[in-house]
């Protein structure tokens, strides 16, 4: 029987970018990522957690397990009502920032993950989903 | 994690700092802050950031290393990365960071021997 971890964590404080990295990293060693994958998929959650907290103040991380024939992965959706991306092409550029950071947070994030998508509007809020999966 | 829980030992003219394995943003410039007083009150002339228990390096916390780094060079000092893991290493080039002009070290031991010729003679650790 493979545990099959989900949940997820509202984001309101800085207090919170810590309690995600450490939820996502109960949830990825306990699906069987190695390590390294575990550092990946952490630091990829900090990016994108702290993207919520400071852009939009709040928002909500999701985690869960996926199973697709063989193939064992976990997702995580990074959600928030915030200002939205007007650009996402420039996001993702390296060294690209509207903020304080280097720049590195999305295209950053998509390196470390095997998939990631965003859906954003303007005014609306951004949506990140991002996968990693298990090498067997 | 307060602010108390980060580790300052001065060591001849060498500052030994063990950075927290899991610091949230405040504690990271709250290390950042204390680190450069330190420098200054203990006028030290090399800088040793134990990262070896940290498991997750971002850009955020990356930042503020390497913007420490370069302070501490601005007031005349050396800074050593000891003890970086394999797993953050590997995270830490793919995210594309970089640590600015820091000087690493697998681990303190041969930081503090990399910092050892800063020292006047007579004060060698």
């Amino acid at each position: 029987m493979i545990d099959t971890p989900q949940g997820e964590l509202n984001i309101r404080s800085e207090a919170d970018i810590v309690a995600a990295r450490r939820l996502v990293r109960n949830a990825a060693t306990t699906l069987g990522f190695g390590i390294t994958d575990v550092t990946r998929i952490v630091t990829a959650a900090s990016e994108l957690t702290r993207n919520i907290y400071q852009y939009a103040g709040s928002g909500t991380v999701r985690w869960r397990s996926l199973n697709e024939g063989v193939d064992v992965g976990l997702e995580l959706v990074f959600e928030d009502s915030g200002p939205g991306i007007p650009d996402i092409a420039r996001a993702m550029e390296s060294g690209f920032s509207t903020g304080k950071g280097f720049g590195l947070g999305l295209p950053g994030a998509k390196r470390l993950m095997d998939e990631m998508t965003i859906q954003s509007e303007t005014g609306k809020g951004t949506k990140v989903q991002t996968r990693k999966w298990l090498r067997k | 994690m307060a602010i108390e829980n980060i580790s300052v030992i001065k060591l001849r003219d060498i500052l030994l700092v063990t950075v927290p394995s899991d610091p949230d943003d405040l504690t990271i410039s709250a290390l950042q802050e204390k680190v450069l007083e330190a420098m200054e009150r203990y006028e030290c002339r090399g800088l040793v950031l134990d990262i070896s228990t940290v498991q997750t390096l971002d850009s955020f916390f990356a930042r503020t290393i390497a913007e420490t780094v370069q302070m501490v060079a601005l007031m005349g000092g050396r800074t050593v990365l000891a003890g970086m893991r394999a797993s953050v290493a590997v995270t830490a080039t793919q995210l594309g960071l970089s640590m600015g002009r820091a000087l690493t070290a697998l681990d303190v031991d041969r930081a503090l021997d990399m910092l050892k010729p800063l020292l006047p003679e007579g004060n060698r650790i």
